[in-house]
């Protein structure tokens, strides 16, 4: 190949586990997308695993990747994980110069990504809502509150580092199994480790939001926790997780991990019901990439009706509660 | 013994204004371009206001921007930071975000801190890669996605709880060490008007890359790694359909199309 | 014939910073109680706490006695961007700052240091007390009487539409002291703490606007009031008045600005997102034209007060006429721009689903309080013409 920086280098995709030692789903994605891409660019995609014990995880990733390399870092458990897994990593990319790196975009992929990138002296592509092949990654993103989309790339076609939004791609196995090649940690740690001390469990920790297919927010306009069990039962009807806007957060009526928008989560499921949600900005640029958005709500003039694909205008307890008998006939 | 903490705030366009201008090269054009602090360094910087509030610490805000982030940083000192440090320099026009880490690093090593602030990401870039970055070049601990911030000044250490995907890991490390704030750390406070007439009187120190002994050959726009090539207006969503009507029209018009779109 | 000063101003750096933190205080926190704070028509006791723990009320004092030592500007900006969210909070900085006048004007250090430290604070409230049931502009025609008596005066008479005058701990009244003195030397000025001794609350007015505002009716019954706490000396009750209405006008021109903003705000964002026949309203030009006229309007009423308050700061010879001056252009500006924004938004405009109805009336006071928009134009003629033989 020419002698160009990273031509010919394989994508590698450093991937998350859950806290089971499973593979995490938005790692499915990337590993689908870093597979698309070595498709393109005429290389191969490997994968990462960097944890206690990787074995579950690397084998789940070798489903869609055509390597895998799993690194047993006893580190990885106990300590903060990311600045682990990067060194790790990064040891590895040094002997194995990639074409690119992609990790997720949530903050395990970005504390990884914001790791190598200065281990490595590279740049950072970030929050990529697709990634196309040409001559290096071409990533495209939402900027500006959505208001403007812009492709960018590494300069003088060196490699570097692509965080991927989660949902942007449609996880789907190899149609062959990957191999996975054991690999134990090699020299010391530099950075300083971060001990966990203490997990706590947080109840109704459902369904993490980014990964659902459909959900059912509330906003202002729901009221409080008895508007919630709306939502909540519609969701459940639905197959979805609940959202709400930073109005309903703020309220107490639903915890903070279910916030989507500018300080929360940024979201695209395919079906995004909002009731009683005005749309406002802060909340559209979290969700307004779904598939179908539609809207209950009581002002024909609020944003949303500038985005959604349908807006009923009227009492979401009222149209709420006759859909939700609506849906279950249906299905 | 006094608590050092820096809180790393940018200058961000206002969110709120949507007057966002694009220079020439598809990167932001900030001289152009109305600027806020990054609401989500407010959080961070509230966080470190209560830690000042509550005990013996100072509160030093730092920023790297066009000398116009002054003004942005009278806010922060309004709000109860005691000091600022500007670095700014036209060879920083452009910069992306590994020029970004190198430059706060290297302004980092010439302060003396206990603890570095940084927000969740910046609602320009939306990135939330600066902070690793900027911990790993300076190798201090690095503490990410904190709900809360508790120092223990004579232990010498610092917890932070994280949020989880399961509800909060709590963290421990040792300081001087690098903390990424979230929203949970607490709504920020206004300034005080006592607090705006005080700021006029706080110092800001204005650093260039000279002063930082960064060669500008290694960073701002000339060396970005990265480079937008095309910017397009994201392509509109079909009309939407609104429906007035009694609940049962309006049910079921959406029951309708989530079955056309197979969604049901 | 009066030729423009040449005081410039500029906002300091400082201005923007302190309008734009008010600006965002009042839309996040003030805004959202307009409403209940018009329908309920009770003081805003929270709004209250709110200003004095961000400082606002200590705006108006010396530094020395706890406030900020703000110029006449500073605090009309202030004034503008709570009175864009609701008037009636902004009232009570007008107020406090108005009621202080005779005091930072004709007061000496010592009821200075005793009073002021509780007025910047926001503890205690202050009202101002000139206006009679037969007394209105014209003030020389005032009938409550301080009568000396040992080592102070004892106050009697009925003051009418005090504003926040039963919710202030500290009120400055004006009363005849020497009933036989040319009309200039007649009257004194007192700070009357209360409540005390005959002192009461007689009645509180029902209003156009400006609801959450307590009117109040006054009754002094033979108040005692000691000699430390007369403003200035005997007879100086007239020139403290007139020197307080000076530097306290252009304050109701920044609540008048402030209400024309609000309602261009609320109408410019109403034609952005009201359809009608397919299209946006703000498409129509007959809209536009209305939206323009009220933009320029207030933006000339603004430029005006700005200039207005520079010069009255910067002690111009003509502080009467600019200060009428602002205050005839803004009122009239607020009354014309929040009628024009009711009809912009049509049927919606006239219901309180939409705050313009509310700011339609809260404009007529400033038309009507601190002299009437006649007793301004009596003003600026004055300066015009001179005094008539």
């Amino acid at each position: 190949m020419a002698g160009k920086d990273g031509a010919g280098g394989a994508i590698w995709v450093v991937a998350e586990t859950n806290a089971d030692g499973s593979l995490a789903k938005s790692s499915t994605e990337v590993a689908t997308l870093a597979r698309t891409l070595a498709e393109s660019a005429g290389s191969e995609a490997v994968g990462i695993v960097v944890a206690a014990d990787p074995k579950a995880a690397a084998e789940e990733l070798a489903g869609y990747v055509g390597r895998v390399v799993a690194v047993a870092e006893p580190n990885a458990a106990g300590n903060a994980w990311a600045q682990v897994a990067a060194q790790r990593a990064a040891a590895i990319l040094a002997s194995e110069p990639p074409g690119a790196i992609l990790t997720g975009a949530g903050s395990d992929g970005r504390d990884v990504a914001g790791t190598l990138s200065a281990l490595l002296e590279r740049g950072v592509l970030v929050n990529a809502t697709a990634v196309a092949w040409d001559g290096g990654p071409s990533v495209e993103m939402s900027v500006f509150g959505g208001r403007l989309v812009t492709t960018s790339t590494f300069v003088d076609g060196e490699w570097g580092i692509v965080t991927v939004r989660p949902n942007v791609v449609t996880a789907e196995k190899a149609a062959a199994a990957g191999t996975v090649d054991s690999k134990d940690p090699e020299g010391d740690l530099d950075l300083p480790l971060v001990k966990v001390v203490d997990r706590i469990e947080e109840a109704a920790a459902a369904l993490p939001i980014e990964e659902a297919r459909v959900i059912v927010a509330g906003g202002r306009g729901v009221g409080g926790d008895e508007g919630f069990k709306l939502v909540q039962d519609l969701a459940d009807v639905l197959g979805g997780a609940v959202g709400a806007t930073r109005a309903a957060v703020d309220s107490g009526w639903i915890p903070y991990a279910q916030q989507i928008g500018q300080t929360g989560k940024i979201v695209k499921p395919q079906l995004y019901l909002a009731l009683g949600i005005s749309g406002a900005i802060q909340h559209k640029v979290g969700m307004q990439t779904a598939g179908t958005i539609i809207g209950i709500n009581r002002d024909p003039d609020a944003p949303i009706a500038e985005f959604a694909d349908l807006v009923v205008v009227g009492d979401l307890f009222e149209v709420g509660k006759v859909l939700l008998e609506e849906l279950r006939t249906r299905s | 013994m006094t608590l050092r903490i820096v809180v790393l705030t940018k200058p961000v366009p206002d969110p709120a204004a949507a007057a966002e201008r694009l220079g020439p090269d598809g990167r932001l054009d900030r001289a152009a371009s109305p600027a806020v602090i990054n609401g989500n360094d407010e959080y961070t910087l509230e966080a470190a206001l209560k830690l000042a509030d509550a005990q013996d610490a100072e509160v030093t805000l730092l920023s790297m921007a066009p000398a116009t982030g002054v003004e942005t940083m009278r806010k922060g000192l309004a709000m109860g930071a005691h000091r600022g440090v500007l670095v700014t320099d036209p060879a920083l026009a452009g910069s992306d975000g590994w020029s970004t880490v190198q430059v706060l690093a290297a302004a980092l090593r010439g302060m003396e801190y206990d603890l570095v602030l940084a927000g969740f990401d910046t609602s320009d870039g939306v990135g939330g890669v600066v902070g690793a970055g900027v911990a790993t070049l300076l190798k201090l601990p690095y503490l990410s996605s904190a709900a809360k911030i508790e120092p223990d000044v004579d232990a010498g250490t610092v917890r932070v709880r994280r949020i989880s995907p399961t509800g909060f890991d709590v963290l421990e490390a040792p300081m001087p060490a690098l903390i990424v704030g979230t929203q949970l750390l607490g709504e920020p406070r206004y300034p005080s008007l006592k607090g705006i007439m005080a700021a006029r009187s706080k110092e800001v120190v204005t650093k260039s890359l000279a002063d930082l002994e960064l060669d500008a050959a290694g960073v701002g726009g000339d060396a970005a790694r990265t480079k937008v090539t095309d910017t397009e207006k994201p392509p509109a969503r079909s009309a939407t359909q609104v429906v007035r009507g009694t609940p049962d029209e309006g049910a079921k018009a959406i029951a309708d199309l989530l079955a056309s779109r197979r969604l049901i | 014939m009066t030729e423009a000063g040449a005081v410039a101003y500029r906002l300091t750096e400082e201005q923007v910073l302190l309008r734009d933190t008010i600006r965002t205080l009042a839309f996040e926190q003030i805004a959202p109680r307009a409403a209940e704070i018009d329908r309920t028509g009770e003081f805003p006791e929270d709004i209250r706490q709110l200003l004095a723990s961000q400082d606002v009320l200590a705006l108006p004092y010396p530094v020395e006695h706890g406030g900020l030592g703000a110029d006449l500007l500073t605090q009309c900006l202030v004034i503008e961007q709570i009175a864009r969210a609701c008037v009636t909070s902004s009232l009570i900085l007008s107020v406090q700052a108005l009621a202080s006048l005779p005091l930072l004007l004709g007061g000496s250090e010592e009821q200075k240091a005793r009073l002021f430290p509780d007025l910047a604070s926001g503890k205690v409230l202050a009202a101002f007390a000139l206006t009679e049931p037969e007394a209105g502009s014209d003030a020389a025609a005032l009938r409550t009487r301080a009568v000396r008596e040992g080592d102070g005066y004892r106050l009697s008479g009925t003051k009418r539409f005090i504003t926040n005058g039963s919710v202030a701990g500290l009120i400055t009244v004006f009363a005849v002291t020497d009933p036989d003195a040319p009309r200039h030397k007649r009257i004194s000025c007192f700070a009357v703490e209360v409540p005390t001794d005959g002192f009461k609350v007689a009645r509180l007015e029902h209003k156009l606007g400006i609801r959450g505002s307590p009117t109040a009716e006054l009754n002094f019954d033979g108040v005692l009031v000691p000699e430390a706490n007369r403003i200035g000396d005997e007879g100086d009750g007239w020139k403290l008045a007139l020197a307080t209405l000076d530097r306290s006008r252009p304050g109701i021109a920044a609540q008048a600005v402030g209400i024309a903003q609000g309602a261009l705000d609320v109408a410019a964002q109403y034609a952005r997102e009201r359809k009608q026949f397919g299209q946006r309203i703000g498409e129509f030009q007959m809209v536009q034209a209305m939206l323009a006229d009220m933009d320029s309007r207030t933006e000339a009423a603004r430029q005006l007060l700005y200039k207005a308050a520079t010069e009255i700061e910067a002690g111009a010879a003509d502080a009467s006429r600019w200060a009428s001056i602002s205050k005839l252009i803004a009122g009239d500006t607020a009354m014309a721009v929040t009628t024009d924004a009711v009809q912009v938004l049509g049927g919606y405009g006239y219901t309180d689903d939409y705050p313009v109805e509310r700011m339609m009336r809260d404009a007529k006071i400033t038309q009507l309080y601190e002299g009437t928009q006649q007793i301004q134009r009596l003003v600026i003629a004055r300066a015009l013409l001179g005094k008539p033989e």
